[in-house]
């Protein structure tokens, strides 16, 4: 058994390295797009003749409970609108990504490869939330949108002066080593969105693993069951510190 | 850059993380959120009106009830003065037979009584004329003689009336 912090190489397409992770996230992908035509599809036909039912009212009620979610926090419609779309998507894409490690598999299937002069075992399963790349790339777009959102809200003078104060103005350099400080906390959210969402879930599969491993029938399931609430909560945890994020954004002092 | 290789962080991979959520946020926004909030919407929209229709239906059944409620009690009221006027109409017209006939009743009892009246006159004059005729015949026959044709009937015209 190889636990490996970074991500596996499966192959190599024109130079581009196809990771595990990667790969779990083209498949998270087409099934969030498949299933988005298909209630777009659905959606439309139940304006002309059926009732929703079954996949289509599971799925219409998961983006009507995460836009009352949003509206909870803005208390504002209209801005639950304009923040309703990234929310909605991280939340959706994050919990996929953290509920793939459930699908048997994990750490089991895959292929041989010799790495280090020691033929090892991919595995195809492992979940993108357990690769920084993923982390990081949703922890930058949310906080960049969030600075754009800040600008586009309250024009780029004001929302640069949450950040750069004068230190010859009213609570002089008190401000203006206040402004630094937000200017570090928006680099340390990434960190801390990135590497909390990470070490949740790489931790999660180490010990779904590692619990295989040792014992394969029965004792794996409460961890199965914790692993669930994890990433749920994660989820849960990454999108609401996004929505709190831009609602703080877009909110002068 | 070190730290970074060793984390698995790899240039190209995030990007394409970036891209791929980026792909994603806007089929998701075109084809999963658009739709579906707009037929919430509606649908929130179909059902408060709804409410309100329901909510001016039971007014108007209210108002309704109300009104026949008035309309009943006064057809009631009018039906009763009705009733009344014509327990007293028909009060009055029977006291009217009555006195009417007590009349007719007492009109024909004295006229029966004027015309036994007269009867009894007329039997009594023509029953004296008859005694005075018999008188004079038997004072006749008595005396044999007749004193005075017109004194003797003076005479007992004169004793009969005297009774």
């Amino acid at each position: 058994m190889q636990i490996s912090l970074t991500p596996e190489l499966i192959t190599t397409i024109g130079g581009f390295p196809i990771t595990n992770t990667f790969l779990m996230t083209i498949i998270i992908s087409s099934i969030i797009i498949t299933s988005s035509f298909f209630l777009n599809k659905k959606t439309k036909e139940s304006k002309t003749k059926h009732k929703p039912k079954g996949l289509h009212n599971i799925l219409e009620y998961i983006v009507e409970a995460l836009l009352e979610l949003v509206d909870s926090i803005t208390g504002d419609r209209t801005q639950s609108k304009k923040f309703f779309p990234y929310i909605a998507t991280i939340f959706i894409f994050i919990i996929m990504s953290n509920w793939i490690e459930l699908i048997p598999g994990l750490g089991t299937i895959g292929v041989n490869k010799i790495h280090n002069g020691e033929t090892e075992l991919i595995p195809f399963i492992r979940s993108n939330s357990a690769d920084l790349n993923m982390t990081l790339a949703i922890a930058l777009i949310a906080v960049i949108t969030a600075q754009i959102m800040g600008v586009s809200a309250l024009g780029f003078k004001k929302y640069s002066g949450k950040f750069l104060v004068n230190p010859f103005k009213k609570p002089y350099f008190i401000g203006t080593f206040v402004g630094l400080l937000e200017i570090i906390s928006e680099f340390a959210k990434v960190v801390s969105f990135s590497f909390r969402l990470f070490g949740n879930i790489f931790a999660g599969e180490v010990l779904l693993t590692v619990m295989l491993m040792l014992v394969p029938y029965f004792i794996p399931l409460p961890f199965l069951m914790l692993e669930i609430f994890v990433g749920f909560i994660q989820a849960m945890v990454f999108s609401m510190l996004t929505l709190v994020f831009f609602k703080m954004a877009t909110e002068a002092h | 850059m070190d730290l970074l290789q060793n984390l698995g962080i790899n240039g190209k991979l995030l990007l394409a993380q970036i891209v791929n959520f980026f792909v994603l946020l806007w089929v998701l926004k075109k084809f999963a959120y658009k739709p579906v909030l707009e037929v919430l919407e509606e649908r929130k929209d179909k059902i408060e009106k709804g409410l309100k229709d329901a909510e001016k239906s039971q007014k108007k059944l209210t108002e309704i009830e109300e009104k026949e409620k008035k309309v009943l009690k006064k057809a009631r009221q009018e039906a009763q003065r009705i009733i009344g006027k014509a327990e007293e109409q028909a009060k009055k017209s029977g006291e009217g037979i009555i006195i009417e006939s007590k009349q007719k009743v007492e009109k024909l009892v004295s006229d029966a009584k004027k015309n036994i009246r007269e009867e009894k006159q007329k039997m009594l004059t023509e029953v004296k004329a008859e005694v005075i005729d018999l008188v004079a015949l038997a004072t006749d026959k008595i005396v044999g003689e007749k004193i005075n044709e017109g004194k003797d009937k003076e005479i007992i015209e004169s004793m009969v009336n005297k009774q």
